[in-house]
């Protein structure tokens, strides 16, 4: 019903989060670099990954919502507030279930990614070594 | 249905990102990233669904047609839109 909204607004929060850390990226002294550090993406990138994907799935999602006639263009937009407070508590319901599972994939599969890259960097440097 | 195809999308992009080399930066991890988010947001939907008692996947003709067409068009389009906003702030970094 609503369930991509869960996603938009985490692309929204996480968007502000890559803001500020781009911020106190800038601040610091690039030429300081922890040379055992073998990740060098910066923090402010890797949550720029998270924000792709979390705008794109949602993209996608309110265009199908739009299809099925969940979502429209004329306020309240979400056509179940518009149907009485059953509808409303199948929407909020449908959030808290499928939108946040919706959430935590997406998360989890960034989580995922980001430690294969960390563990291919490693074993990269340990054959370097070898 | 919709679901299959933005799979099919996933995989075609995550080919295209290991295999295909080309001069100009195409970002094809960006595309692998977008539609395997939608992959995954709809895995859930689903799953929801198939627990409802409505089928894992659903085959709505025509509402499904219009919605696979959609996630293809809406989907590239935001891939592309994507890239040239990073190409075109890439090429005004160098120009400073």
């Amino acid at each position: 019903m609503a369930c991509f909204t869960v996603t938009t607004v985490a692309a929204i929060g996480v968007g502000v989060a890559r803001h500020i850390v781009r911020h106190n990226e800038k601040k610091k002294d690039p030429t300081k670099v922890d040379p055992i550090k073998l990740d060098t993406m910066k923090v402010s990138k890797k949550l720029g990954i998270l924000e792709l994907a979390l705008w794109g799935g949602s993209f996608i999602l309110a265009g199908e919502h739009l299809i099925h006639g969940e979502v429209s263009f004329k306020f309240p937009w979400l056509t179940a507030v518009s149907e009485g407070p059953d509808a409303v508590k199948e929407m909020l319901t449908e959030m808290g279930t499928a939108g946040v599972g919706m959430l935590l994939i997406v998360v989890a599969g960034w989580g995922i990614g980001l430690l294969i890259r960390k563990l291919l960097l490693k074993r990269k440097a340990k054959l370097a070594k070898e | 249905m919709y679901f299959l195809v933005a799979l099919a999308m996933t995989i075609c992009f995550v080919l295209l990102w290991l295999f295909v080399k080309t001069k100009k930066p195409l970002h094809f991890e960006y595309g692998a990233i977008i539609f395997g988010a939608a992959t995954a947001m709809w895995f859930i939907d689903c799953c929801f669904s198939a627990a409802g008692g409505e089928g894992f996947l659903g085959f709505e003709i025509p509402t499904d047609v219009w919605i696979s067409l959609w996630t293809v068009g809406g989907g590239l389009v935001f891939y592309a839109a994507i890239v040239l906003g990073k190409y075109l702030i890439d090429k005004k970094k160098q120009a400073k």
